[in-house]
């Protein structure tokens, strides 16, 4: 009966998952660590913007700016031999179109490879992933020198034009999600009258809104941060983007540490702010390759 | 409406031949289904038609045009895929008319044939909605609307039942029994299930490894199967299939030593064959009037009508499907008595030798 009675109160019983909860606090306390270390050097970047150069290297260090400086930021937008904004929205022209490029080129290409059928597809698919395997710096030289021949260096030409042709990269990842588009939506549309280039338009991108989306935030932030081409083929200062500008200000100004700082702090700000606003669309896109 | 025509159709994947020489004519406004096991090569024909797979060898025609080497929009063919195939971004008023405006039809013409369409499949109150916000059956429809607002020479529909549940199945059969019936219209039916087969078809193609095994109407298909092939996938429960050898007397011996009559004629003495039986046509016998007693390894009990599986001895495995519930349980052992009415001789080359007629 006493057993009857146990197995009632078992049955009546929610059942709670078997971690025990200073298991649960160790795993929480671990990962609060490693996040505080991966964190720190952007919470100090972030202080020393808003101090002066004396309040930086104050010993013992000031974990808090104390007075806040904001004068620093008036600073670096009205400096003549850091023309921030200017960097600023070059660097958003710059991002932008190669992530339109990129969309439009890379997508036109994983179609081809995930919805069409020709021959030797999988070979030509084999070559372009074979791509990534090539180090930039080897296709560099005879690039440069194309570029030079056709008096494109020093504009933006020679950092956009290439993604209007694909990046193995991206086409890789979107071929991953047009696999997944049902064969039957495009067998319709042949049906319907439509031809490759409109099924492709209106049937398939519809599809694959959310994985283009991706796609454009990863090129975003990739050239966002890029430095080594900018470098190569420009020599403006006005036409710098922002992860050039910076750095050659630091050369020349490497006293200024809290201007740099607070040039380096409004460079990252929008990536942290866009990767807040869109992290779950990186998990996706990072678990389509594979990556994660 | 148009005629299809198939002239020594062959196709390949690779090395491996899929679809082996087929000759077919569909009639103008035939329904015409094809049947067979998975794999068969039952759906890539019905594309080869369509014109989304290619053509390696032979000729396609359409109304007395040769169509092999057009585009699948200039065939003047509609098709209905298993999965709808409906573009999930667009309304269901967008999805007919998609392919309308492909061909160029103005603004007021489209609508009248969308309307014009909905209004014959009752489907008028969905045109606003998106294929996410309707059920199962009710994309069907939308599927088949797509497909008629087109107004094409041939209907083309790859296993559109399959994924419905029972009762909506029954339904869609008879709405596209209903819609043949109105629209004179010549329709090719890719199916595996065997009622489909039976209740729609004019005609009946069953195809098995890339091949033809038969054409005929779904009653010459049941009653007279060509070869083993077809006796054996034609029908559920399907046919027994039974070693024979015509005895001295020209009676039938089976494996398991039973002896049946047969009519004189056409058999030699010693003769191999294979006699296929329906199961409905044996019956449990009694006292002396039973041909076999066979051990019963599988009692299907379903209400209306029972289905026994049996061994003859150390023989072959042997269906019966008998009216009513019959109280029989594993391991009992029944007297079987044959009916031979209906029953088919096939020789040791697999082809028919006899039918005797119902």
């Amino acid at each position: 009966m006493g057993l009857l009675r146990r197995g009632q109160s078992l049955i009546d019983q929610r059942r709670t998952a078997p971690r025990q909860w200073w298991q649960s606090l160790l795993y929480h306390a671990v990962m609060l660590g490693f996040a505080c270390i991966f964190l720190l050097p952007f919470y100090w970047m972030a202080i020393s913007a808003f101090k002066n150069n004396a309040e930086i290297f104050a010993n013992p260090v000031q974990w808090f700016p104390n007075p806040f400086r904001w004068e620093n930021l008036a600073a670096l937008v009205s400096r003549d031999d850091f023309p921030f904004l200017r960097q600023f929205g070059n660097s958003v022209f710059y991002a932008g179109s190669v992530a339109l490029a990129v969309c439009f080129s890379c997508s036109l290409a994983a179609y081809s490879f995930g919805c069409l059928r020709w021959r030797a597809r999988n070979l030509v698919f084999g070559l372009t992933v074979c791509a990534l395997l090539l180090p930039s710096v080897v296709t560099f030289l005879p690039i440069y020198m194309g570029w030079t021949r056709l008096g494109l260096n020093g504009t933006y030409w020679p950092l956009i034009a290439p993604f209007l042709l694909g990046d193995a990269f991206y086409i890789f990842m979107l071929r991953q999600f047009f696999l997944g588009v049902p064969r039957e939506l495009m067998d319709a549309a042949r049906l319907d009258g439509a031809s490759e280039f409109r099924i492709w338009w209106q049937i398939v991108l519809p599809q694959v809104r959310t994985p283009l989306v991706i796609v454009g935030l990863f090129a975003i932030v990739y050239t966002w941060n890029e430095f080594f081409g900018p470098l190569i083929y420009l020599q403006d200062r006005e036409k710098f983007p922002l992860s050039l500008g910076l750095f050659t200000f630091r050369a020349a100004r490497a006293q200024e540490w809290s201007i740099s700082m607070m040039g380096a702090l409004f460079t990252a700000l929008p990536m942290v702010v866009l990767f807040l606003l869109t992290q779950r669309l990186f998990q996706r896109g990072l678990s389509s390759t594979g990556l994660k | 409406m148009g005629a299809v025509q198939l002239t020594g159709v062959r196709k390949l994947f690779g090395a491996m031949e899929v679809i082996k020489g087929i000759d077919l004519t569909v009639q103008d406004g035939e329904l015409v289904v094809f049947v067979g096991p998975s794999g068969c090569g039952k759906s890539t024909l019905l594309r080869m038609i369509a014109g989304l797979e290619d053509v390696d060898y032979g000729v396609v025609s359409i109304a007395g045009v040769d169509v092999t080497e057009l585009a699948p929009a200039r065939r003047g063919v509609a098709m209905v895929f298993q999965n709808y195939a409906l573009y999930p971004h667009m309304s269901a008023y967008d999805n007919l008319a998609y392919g309308l405006r492909r061909t160029g039809l103005g603004r007021a013409e489209v609508e009248a044939r969308v309307q014009e369409t909905a209004a014959l499949l009752q489907i008028t109150e969905l045109l606003p909605r998106r294929p996410k916000a309707m059920s199962g059956g009710q994309r069907q429809r939308v599927a088949i609307g797509r497909a008629i607002a087109r107004k094409p020479e041939v209907f083309l529909f790859d296993e559109p039942l399959s994924n419905l549940d029972a009762a909506l199945r029954v339904e869609m059969r008879s709405q596209i029994a209903r819609l043949h019936h109105e629209l004179k219209a010549t329709m090719i039916f890719v199916t595996h299930d065997q009622v489909e087969a039976m209740t729609l078809a004019d005609r009946i193609v069953v195809l098995n490894a890339g091949r033809v095994e038969q054409i005929g109407t779904p009653r010459e298909v049941y009653h007279s199967p060509a070869n083993l092939f077809v006796a054996g996938f034609i029908g559920s429960p399907a046919m027994n299939l039974l070693p024979a050898r015509v005895g001295a007397d020209g009676r039938l011996i089976l494996a398991s030593g039973a002896a049946l009559d047969w009519p004189p004629g056409g058999l030699a003495e010693g003769q191999n064959l294979t006699l296929a039986l329906r199961p409905d046509r044996l019956a449990l016998g009694s006292g002396d009037q039973a041909d076999a007693t066979g051990k019963v390894t599988l009692a299907e009990h379903l209400g209306d009508e029972t289905i026994l599986h049996l061994r003859l001895g150390d023989g072959p495995g042997l269906t019966m499907k008998l009216p009513g519930d019959v109280p029989v349980r594993v391991g009992d052992a029944v007297p079987v008595s044959f009916d031979l009415s209906g029953a088919c001789l096939f020789g040791a080359d697999g082809l028919a030798v006899r039918t005797r007629q119902p």
